[in-house]
């Protein structure tokens, strides 16, 4: 492959350019209730290319054929040269790297039969069924894959990398007449096939809940003091700031830039923010981003000022900083994109009974069902909440939404626990096309003095 | 190429019971405009086969991308999934007559790349101002698609589809202002398509300049067919066969009851002229024709694949849909809510008509045009709660201005039940076509 790489790069035309070609080994099994829907392997190859010429834009190809690479490279060079720029694009130099990583396959999912993780799932699934009869219906799901990634450019950089991959997910839906309610588990590590065993409590807990959510009420509309915990506090640091610290959303833009000016204050001292790729053992970690970049740990918010942001090369030469090692994608279909990969709040000090003794009527929010964010505006949905009843966790509540502003909701964070945990959820992150990429998000107990829930009110 | 559906089903004649096949290769062209200026220009070339078997009595699948599939090995997967199967009674259909629809526009598929520029710059120099970041996309796509299965079942049809997405942002301070609108269709947008799509953009932005304090309580809220996605996905999940077959449909069971507003009517129709998602036949062989889910409020039919519809002991309806890898599943084509598009609205040249003339009677109340997180709550229990991404203050039956930090929550069902009217600017949004609603008694929550 290093060989087809190397010929069709100096074949090339361009100014600029970047190949990368993925193989990818996965295999999948679904339940739905007591039945197996899906047990399948699948093989999935294919290659990008991306080329950049002086005066001119982006060009780029993608393809399943791999015979048609050198074609691609041709085709590709013809894109870029329809896109005449006044502006040139430029990239930030970056040092040329040559490496094979590969990552521990930790069991190397290949070599399980089928059968076995079909065993598997069928006791997860099981577990979801047989906490109640009213658990009506299960969506139960097993995914794995290794892929194989080369990545080369005429900088010199060659890259290739070995990539496994697990997710688990269950869904439980419980049921009594009318009233129907959901609970969630998902999992998702990059390892193998010894680190999926021993998860029933898990999904037997889920399953429960959705029950138990039969019988409580809906979460009364209005303005409260909030307490999230560990997954849901990551999903709300994701949308709450992650996406706006991507530096594609200012860099064309003076307006934007003049808000997410460095050196901003956007939260309490206690607020620290950052984004790791090259934490160990994450979903979201990768040794190098998909430009050839080595991933790295970049301070995002430190005592509530804004320090820094997530780049690819095209946006750290635009305003003048350093590629942080965040332009990925999905998958050979796609471009690489800033996006992020582990993205955390730095734990503070105390557990939740600190974050609670004062409250005297809030709403604690745990799980995440997903999240999602409008830039200054977004939503984190809570799997399920209890309300805070003068200094203690009291009833449960369904259908617990948060609303919530870049720049009330961040400043209104007074409390940050010193529990911190990474959430390893499947699923993942969506953004311009590109849906779901790999990441991790990390919190500990976040306490928000006060923010908007969503749900009845009185007329 | 697009006899490799026959050699596959010919490599698994005497290995397996039956089998289907499908062929699918995609071409799509796009050109990308960020803050106003032409960005990049990109192919994307993907073909792949999908297999699905019938072996002892139970199904299996497998696909591939390879380029020269090793069509043996591929057999082989198949086998290999319908050994982990359950056992089903499926039944592949024989040849039918397809309809004659035009899926395939030569004026879409032969744009050059400098006319698909052509009309993104027209948008942006059409929609920039001061202040504002303009980003548009156009993207062309090309596919083939062929079909088969063991029963002689054939078919296959080209189809273009094009896409023309804009949206523009406003950053004023700490103000941050998204509006944006698409063109869909098979065919190439024509100027007035274009000129509907900025006009919608402009309409949305004018009145969002002014933010107003939002209003609280159980109040009219008028939902463009943008902001109505929220209410209408439970309707979507619970009209699925799928969802009715692991009994949790809140609607199984009650075909022939009026459970809503017996204005409302849910069509899909796979036949609407020069939509992208229009086909002659299924992935699985099956004629296109349109269903009636919901017809003055009452519900009439659900949708089915061939395995689903198999379970539940009924007829597919057509709707099988299915990717390269994995087997097919059930989903619609194009959704139409009300009396469906007129002459007018089928061209699609509708610029937006914000309330949609239901603002009249309004003394107090939203208009919702976008909301956030749509589809990550208890979507099939009914019930949506969702912060406002773009929603507009109604009083004395007039817009009043842009709110922020409002959220709105409430049933679907019991929404669904009495509707205060139907607007008069149904327009299409993707495979969706639909007018603005009025729905009383929508829980308005604020700081």
């Amino acid at each position: 492959m290093r060989d087809r790489l190397a010929a069709a790069l100096k074949a090339s035309r361009a100014d600029y350019t970047e190949i990368r070609v993925e193989r990818t080994w996965s295999s999948a099994v679904t339940f739905r209730g007591r039945r197996l829907e899906t047990a399948t392997v699948s093989e999935d190859e294919g290659g990008f290319v991306r080329v950049l010429n002086q005066g001119y834009g982006w060009g780029i190809a993608s393809f399943t054929s791999l015979d048609e690479l050198p074609a691609m490279v041709i085709r590709a060079n013809q894109l870029s040269r329809a896109v005449r720029l006044d502006e040139p694009i430029r990239l930030a130099q970056t040092a040329p790297q040559v490496a094979a990583a590969a990552l521990d396959l930790d069991g190397d999912v290949r070599g399980v039969p089928l059968a076995e993780k079909k065993r598997l799932l069928e006791a997860y699934n099981g577990a979801m069924l047989g906490v109640s009869d009213r658990v009506v219906d299960t969506q139960a799901s097993y995914q794995d894959e290794v892929s194989e990634v080369w990545y080369v450019n005429s900088e010199g950089t060659a890259l290739s990398q070995l990539r496994p991959e697990v997710v688990l997910s269950g869904t439980a839906i419980a049921r009594r007449d009318g009233t129907i309610e959901k609970g969630l588990e998902s999992i998702g590590l990059r390892k193998g096939w010894r680190s999926v065993h021993g998860l029933e409590e898990r999904f037997r807990t889920v399953a429960g809940r959705a029950v138990d959510l039969l019988d409580a009420p809906r979460v009364k509309g209005g303005a409260y003091p909030v307490i999230l915990d560990n997954e849901l506090a990551g999903v709300f640091v994701h949308e709450a700031f992650g996406h706006l610290s991507e530096a594609d959303f200012v860099y064309q833009s003076p307006q934007a830039r003049e808000m997410m000016t460095l050196g901003r204050r956007f939260g309490k001292p206690v607020l620290n923010v950052g984004d790791n790729g090259a934490a160990p053992g994450l979903r979201g970690t990768l040794p190098f981003d998909d430009e050839g970049t080595p991933t790295q740990d970049t301070p995002l918010i430190k005592n509530g000022i804004l320090v820094g942001r997530l780049h690819s090369r095209e946006t750290a030469a635009k305003l003048g900083e350093r590629p942080t090692g965040n332009a990925r994608a999905i998958s050979f279909r796609h471009p690489p994109i800033v996006r992020m990969t582990n993205t955390y709040i730095a734990p503070g000090r105390g557990s939740l009974e600190d974050l609670i003794k004062d409250i005297s009527l809030g709403v604690y929010a745990c799980g995440a069902f997903g999240g999602q964010t409008m830039l200054e505006n977004f939503s984190f949905t809570a799997a399920y909440g209890h309300m805070i009843r003068d200094g203690h966790v009291a009833e449960l509540v369904k259908d617990v939404v948060l609303a919530g502003n870049l720049f009330q909701t961040l400043d209104r964070i007074d409390h940050i626990a010193g529990d911190f945990t990474w959430n390893q959820m499947g699923g993942g992150c969506g953004k311009g096309g590109q849906f779901p990429l790999p990441v991790t998000e990390g919190a500990p107990h976040v306490r928000i003095e006060e923010a908007l829930v969503g749900g009845d009110v009185p007329a | 190429m697009t006899n490799v559906v026959d050699r596959l089903l010919d490599a698994t004649r005497r290995r397996v019971d039956g089998a289907d096949a499908l062929w699918r290769r995609e071409e799509r062209t796009a050109v990308a405009f960020e803050s106003g200026r032409l960005k990049t220009a990109g192919v994307t070339e993907e073909a792949g086969i999908n297999l699905r078997v019938l072996a002892g009595g139970r199904v299996g699948v497998a696909g591939t991308t390879a380029a020269t599939p090793d069509i043996q090995a591929l057999v082989d997967r198949a086998r290999a999934s319908a050994e982990l199967g359950e056992p089903l009674d499926l039944a592949f259909p024989p040849v039918s007559r397809l309809p004659d629809i035009p899926t395939h526009f030569d004026t879409a598929a032969g744009a050059s790349l400098e006319r698909l520029i052509r009309m993104g710059r027209t948008l942006v120099e059409r929609l920039a101002r001061e202040g504002c970041q303009v980003n548009v996309a156009v993207e062309r796509e090309i596919a083939e698609t062929t079909v088969g299965n063991s029963a002689g079942a054939r078919g296959g049809y080209r189809a273009t589809g094009v896409a023309v997405t804009a949206d523009l942002l406003r950053i004023a301070g700490d103000d941050v202002l998204m509006v944006y609108d698409q063109y869909t269709g098979a065919d190439l947008p024509a100027d007035a398509d274009l000129d509907a799509l900025a006009r919608s953009i402009e309409r949305r932005l004018e009145p969002a300049l002014t933010v107003v304090e939002p209003p609280e309580g159980a109040l009219p809220v008028v939902f463009t067919p943008t902001g109505l996605a929220a209410v209408l996905l439970p309707l979507e999940h619970a009209l699925s066969g799928k969802t009715v077959l692991q009994g949790t449909s809140p609607l199984a069971g009650k075909v022939g009851e009026a459970l809503f507003d017996a204005g409302l009517s849910i069509t899909d129709d796979p036949l609407a002229p020069a939509r992208a998602a229009s086909r002659p036949l299924d992935d699985e062989c099956i004629a296109s024709r349109t269903t009636a889910l919901v017809e003055r409020g009452v519900v009439r039919r659900f949708v089915y694949d061939l395995e689903t519809a198999a379970r539940a002991g009924t007829y597919t309806t057509g709707h099988g849909r299915r990717g390269i890898f994995g087997k097919p599943r059930i989903a619609y084509t194009n959704l139409i809510v009300g009396s469906g598009p007129d002459v007018v609205g089928a061209r699609h040249a509708v610029p937006l008509q914000l309330g949609g003339g239901l603002l009249d009677g309004i003394d107090d109340g939203l208009l919702v045009d976008d909301l956030i997180g749509v589809g990550q709550g208890n979507v099939i229990g009914g019930a949506f709660s969702h912060p406002v991404a773009l929603a507009y203050r109604v009083r004395r039956g007039e817009i009043a201005g842009r709110v922020k930090d409002a959220a709105v929550a409430g049933n679907a069902y019991d929404l669904l039940k009495r509707i205060g009217g139907f607007g008069t600017d149904g327009r299409w949004l993707g495979s969706h076509w639909s007018p603005s609603l009025l729905l009383e008694g929508v829980s308005v929550a604020r700081r």
